[in-house]
């Protein structure tokens, strides 16, 4: 993708220059290459402005969404995978998240449950280390936020769990990422499944309060 | 400026401000470290602890979320309160997240205030403890009534320390009561008064609706003896020099001369003991009795008192005639020279007219009673005037501020040599003129045990999360001064206590304790029988003695300053809690401020107007403060409530209101009861005015159908058309105010020759609310219950003079206008009509009418046009004209269920949706319906009355649909024909 977007821009700007340099005639760049130089160097300023300009908007694109970091979530605290541990190991999502058949919220998982494991798995890899160090240390880490949800709504994970709808269905693919990218949930995301689901629909009923 | 300028701009300005209106959301989940078995994020878990606003001590259950208690409720299992809570009892969490609040103990020094830490503070304490030695009250302790254990370990201390019993400070004591009881029966104890067994409750000046022994309680059984009942309710006769809350309540309120209460009651024991000579009364009581009386009458003390002969005669003839009569003596706020003679006669009279003492019951006496006289306190005042005490440790009381002597105590503690230790979570007026302040926990943080009646055991547990570092006072105690303690800590301590005193000795029977908030019996105790004293004789001679006070005060231009304890204050430890100072006054409707309250005649006198500052001169102090005029106060009076006016004690207190205690001359009775009408001696206007922050409309309805009331046997007389639909006061329906009918907000209510609008049909549930007219006694527990649970904003006094206050659930209070003194509450909230104005103004659906009937307000939808407001006839629709703050750490408060306002939306009561929601949830669990009750908004839950009541109205069995039925049954400003789903019962008035 990355490739094809850069050819193309690249093929356009010389398509650009030479049909200034030809004067809209392109043939004449091989009957006429002498005035075509000539041509060139007459138009160097705007020639040179529109290269500029062409190549700095790839450069930008490059540089924001070529990055492997671009396709993935925010770096976290600890280099947690969820590919690895959902994914791989196919550990429940519940195993970690506990309440969410329970409660509103799905919960995180305290440190110690993580050195439930980890106390006898890599227990000495750098980042285990990380998380000894928040346990010794009686420290919460701070996961970055990724899932956003407007302040005036409250979600209700139970509801949800006990309607048999899947994790996956709002939040993706989990066990195939590794930094979750995670997504700010808008109101026709909700809508659209509550009708399909012939859900509650009420404002206050259903989300609001 | 062009059409084409004009709409480029408009589209400019409302992209810019579309594009600034986002929310700043948390960026960082944090996790535990360990997780608590208890704690599931998201979900409430519920601790039981004990109310320490007050000595009564009430139940409370704390609702936890995170680590963070959001709301207290009352705890149903506690015999005090049974499961309900006053307004102090719900702000209880304001001054555990009080901004103001201190987290490390501080030092006065030269420079000022030093933090220390707590560990300096602990070794500094003991070094003055050693350096003070030991003996000759050179260590003093002053404390807040405080449970038997604490009792039991400040005992133990003053022994350590070999020094005298400590001081338990309490401003407003019952010493005349004990000094009644003592000289009479022997008790010297506050006992429980069975309020709902009487027939005839006769008051003279009891406020025991508001601050008297214990509120919650006596709001209970009054109303078990006051409510009407198959067309029967006792009789509230009440007699005092201002109209109270308590006066407010009565089915008659006589206002009396000050200080004339001992003259009444002498010639009514008087009447009886002559008329009424069938009654068991002892020889050896009657015969001094009757010479104790013998010069009084019932005329010449109607004329003494001010109030109509006939009236007293009748009220003299209803004493005799009543089955159950029971008398309640004065009050902390009507204490004058006689004090102790009107609580003895109070007592005599309940002797002459039940010589078995039956509804006054010594078993379970009050904490309170233990309480230090006042002598006591003025001892240990003086020494410290003298400079005898060393070292001095107060704990939880505030005495500058609530002793009429606090400018000297705050000059001996300033300029004395002595070190004083002031435990106290606040820089109050005392502690900023101690030398050491030392928070410790407070009673939702910490292990103690508290028996507002004595042997009744409340068990406080720390119902959150450690959010500082300070210990308990018990911990402090024990280090500090044993310096071997038997058991480790308090907690340690507390246990051991509690396995030899109360019997728990395994663990099975503790966490039973705990869980059930405290060790209750399940049998009521045998009352205990009384007997009368031996030297009666002298006892009653006080009572011969008592003197009518002088008849000049009326006509002279001398005013009487009564001091009233304030529902919202109570001594004034709540006046830095913002909802407290918020929720106006319950009869003055006044917040934040302080106001004198005078009679119109008062007011010509001196020639001043409501709003008009006057200054209070007396012989100890001066006072500015608004006038507030009523004609529900004897003309010789001015009322002050106290509890305001701090010269330290937070942003919410200081320099707020004005201190009436300051001008009282601090006298006290021969028992020691603080007299709290004082003399002024000059009163007069400032010629400044203010504005004052009250927040009702007009004192009267203008005869619209509001508040109704009805007298007994009216409505049932007039009967119903048949069915739910019946017409109000027995006419034929109509369209007219006094004809409309009740139309609920269900099908059935809708008639095609009225309405326009199509019928809502209702998906299971349609939610509706009762309000027992006859049941409310204006308190405002429900109104800072709310302020609680919805996370309202504080506006403070200014927007409140501009009437922008932001109160969900208000109560109003309309004055009778052919008598003032008598006067309904009306709690006023959301009526959540069918037919609902303010849903068919809004021209964004942003009032939207939910499937259960609900008015919703979407605040994300509302875009702040305020015509719904308009439009509403209950003006219940509040518009946030700012962001309101929640200072640090105020905001942990906040329930997380519901949504905080933002500038420029409108809110209003939703019926407390959250709580609807989680009813659903658990019905749906369960695959069953919500069961009746099983939903109880703040409101409803917290009312000590029993006032409210929340249902579907849709199911015909549900006990709002049974109320429905009730003769009482209308709907405020129905005939709007708006079809609310507050149904009002009107309140029940009759004549005395």
């Amino acid at each position: 993708m990355e490739l094809l977007i850069t050819s193309l821009s690249l093929f356009t700007l010389l398509a650009i220059i030479i049909l200034i340099a030809t004067r809209g005639r392109p043939m004449r760049f091989f009957t006429a290459f002498g005035d075509t130089l000539m041509n060139l160097w007459t138009n160097r300023g705007p020639l040179f402005w529109t290269a500029l300009t062409v190549l700095l908007v790839l450069g930008f694109l490059f540089y924001f969404y070529t990055p492997p970091q671009s396709w993935v979530g925010k770096a976290q605290p600890i280099a947690f995978s969820h590919h690895l541990h959902s994914g791989v190991k196919n550990i429940q999502c519940e195993y970690c998240h506990p309440y969410v058949g329970r409660s509103i919220h799905p919960g995180l998982p305290p440190v110690e449950k993580c050195l439930h494991c980890h106390n006898y798995i890599i227990a000495n890899h750098w980042e285990i280390r990380k998380e000894h160090n928040y346990y010794d240390t009686n420290t919460p880490t701070p996961w970055r936020k990724v899932n956003y949800l407007a302040e005036h709504v409250v979600f209700n994970h139970q509801r949800h769990i006990k309607k048999q709808v899947q994790c996956v269905e709002c939040h993706g693919q989990i066990e195939k990422m590794d930094r979750i990218k995670g997504k700010h949930f808008y109101m026709g995301f909700c809508i659209k499944c509550h009708r399909e689901r012939n859900a509650n629909l009420d404002c206050w009923l259903a989300c609001h309060s | 400026m062009d059409r084409r300028a004009f709409l480029k701009t408009a589209g400019m300005g409302s992209i810019a401000f579309a594009a600034g209106c986002s929310a700043k959301p948390e960026k960082t989940l944090y996790s535990l470290v360990k997780a608590p078995d208890d704690m599931v994020t998201g979900k409430e878990a519920w601790y039981a602890g004990t109310c320490r606003e007050c000595p009564a001590g009430c139940g409370v259950l704390a609702k936890q979320r995170e680590g963070r208690v959001i709301k207290l409720e009352g705890n149903p299992l506690h015999p005090v309160n049974r499961g309900t809570l006053c307004m102090r009892g719900q702000a209880a969490l304001q001054a555990v997240y009080n901004p103001d609040r201190l987290l490390r103990p501080q030092l006065k020094t030269d420079e000022g205030w030093k933090e220390i830490s707590f560990t300096e503070a602990e070794q500094l304490l003991g070094r003055k403890a050693a350096a003070a030695g030991k003996g000759n009250g050179r260590t003093r302790l002053m404390s807040e009534v405080v449970g038997a254990p604490m009792q039991a370990l400040l005992t133990d201390l003053a022994y350590e320390w070999r020094t005298g019993d400590p001081v338990y400070f309490e401003p407003l004591s019952h010493e005349s009561l004990r000094a009644a009881h003592r000289n009479v029966l022997g008790e010297d104890a506050l006992p429980t008064y069975h309020l709902d067994q009487a027939d005839l409750l006769v008051s003279f000046g009891a406020d025991f609706l508001e601050t008297w022994l214990s509120p919650v309680e006596y709001a209970r059984r009054f109303k078990e003896m006051h409510a009407i009942d198959a067309g029967h309710k006792g009789i509230f006769v009440h007699l005092s020099p201002y109209q109270s809350l308590t006066a407010a309540n009565a089915d008659r309120w006589h206002c009396i001369r000050p200080d004339s209460e001992a003259t009444l009651l002498k010639a009514l024991i008087k009447y009886v003991l002559e008329k009424g000579d069938d009654r068991m009364l002892p020889g050896k009581l009657r015969k001094p009795l009757a010479e104790a009386v013998a010069d009084a009458d019932l005329d010449r003390a109607a004329a003494v008192a001010g109030i109509h002969p006939a009236a007293l005669a009748h009220l003299a003839d209803r004493l005799l005639t009543a089955e159950r009569p029971l008398i309640l003596g004065g009050g902390c706020g009507t204490a004058g020279a006689s004090s102790d003679a009107t609580e003895m006669a109070a007592l005599l009279l309940n002797l002459v007219l039940d010589p078995q003492l039956s509804r006054i019951d010594f078993s379970r006496p009050q904490n309170l009673g233990k309480a230090a006289s006042r002598t006591a306190v003025n001892a240990l005042v003086d020494d410290l005037v003298a400079g005898q005490i060393q070292l001095l440790l107060i704990h939880n009381c505030n005495p500058v501020h609530t002793l009429s002597r606090g400018a000297e105590i705050a000059r001996a503690l300033d300029e004395g040599e002595g070190f004083t230790v002031c435990f106290s979570n606040f820089m109050d007026d005392t502690a900023a003129h101690a030398d050491l302040v030392f928070p410790v926990q407070m009673a939702l943080e910490t292990w103690d045990a508290y028996d507002g009646k004595i042997g009744e055991l409340s068990l406080s547990q720390p119902a959150m999360g450690k959010r500082h570092a300070m210990p308990a006072f018990g911990d402090v105690i024990l280090k500090t001064a044993f310096r071997d303690p038997a058991a480790g800590d308090y907690q340690a301590w507390l246990l051991d206590w509690l396995g030899k005193q109360a019997g728990v000795n395994e663990m099975g029977t503790w966490i039973d304790a705990v869980q059930a908030g405290g060790l209750f019996r399940d049998a009521p105790p045998k009352p205990k029988s009384v007997s009368l004293q031996r030297g009666l004789s002298t006892a009653l001679e006080a009572l011969s003695e008592a003197k009518p006070p002088a008849a000049t005060a009326a006509d002279a231009d001398t005013l009487t300053l009564a001091t009233a304890p304030s529902i919202r204050f109570f001594d004034g430890r709540g006046a830095n809690r913002s909802w407290l100072c918020e929720v106006p006054d319950p009869l003055t409707k006044v917040a934040w401020q302080s106001p004198v309250t005078l009679h119109p005649e008062a007011m010509n006198r001196i020639g001043v107007a409501q709003g008009d500052v006057v200054r209070l001169h007396s012989e100890t102090a001066d006072l500015e403060a608004p006038v507030y005029a009523s004609e529900a106060i004897h003309p010789a009076m001015a009322l002050m409530t106290m509890g305001q006016g701090h010269s330290a004690y937070g942003r919410y207190a200081e320099g707020v209101g004005g201190n009436p205690i300051a001008l009282l001359t601090g006298d006290t009775s021969a028992s020691g009861q603080p007299l709290t009408l004082a003399p002024l001696k000059a009163i007069a206007a400032t010629g400044r005015r203010i504005k004052l922050a009250h927040t009702d409309g007009s004192r009267t309805q203008y005869g619209r159908k509001i508040a109704v009331s009805t007298t007994i046997g009216e409505d049932a007389a007039h009967g119903h058309a048949k069915g739910d639909g019946h017409a109000a006061g027995g006419h034929e329906a109509g369209l007219t105010m006094e004809t409309f009918p009740l139309t609920l907000p269900l099908p059935e209510g809708y008639d095609r020759k009225r309405d326009i609008y199509p019928v809502h049909e209702h998906e299971g549930y349609r939610w509706g609310m009762i309000v027992d007219l006859d049941r409310c006694i204006g308190c405002g527990a429900c109104a800072t219950a709310c302020y609680a649970e919805n996370n309202i904003g504080i506006v403070g006094e200014e927007r409140i003079i501009e009437g922008r206050e932001m109160a969900w659930l208000r109560i109003e209070r309309y004055l009778d206008p052919h008598d003032p003194s008598r006067i309904t509450f009306f709690p006023l909230m959301c009526q959540h009509c069918d037919n609902a104005p303010c849903e068919s103004v809004c021209p964004v659906y942003a009032p939207h009418h939910s499937k259960e009937g609900l008015n919703n307000q979407i605040y994300n939808r509302c875009i702040g046009t305020r015509f719904c407001a308009q439009n509403c006839p209950y003006k219940v629709r509040r518009f946030n004209w700012f962001e309101w703050q929640w200072p640090t750490p105020l905001e942990e408060q906040l329930n997380p269920n519901v949504t905080v306002r933002t500038k420029g939306v409108m809110e209003k009561c939703s019926f407390c949706i959250q709580r609807i929601k989680v009813a659903h949830g658990h019905a749906k669990d369960e695959d069953r319906r919500i069961h009746d009750g099983e939903i109880q908004p703040a409101c409803v839950q917290t009312c000590p009355t029993g006032a409210l009541v929340f249902g579907d109205l849709k199911d015909r069995q549900s006990r709002v649909r049974q109320m429905v039925k009730d003769p009482r049954a209308y709907q405020a400003m129905g005939y709007l024909n708006i079809k609310p789903a507050v149904i009002y019962l009107k309140k029940v008035l009759q004549e005395i």
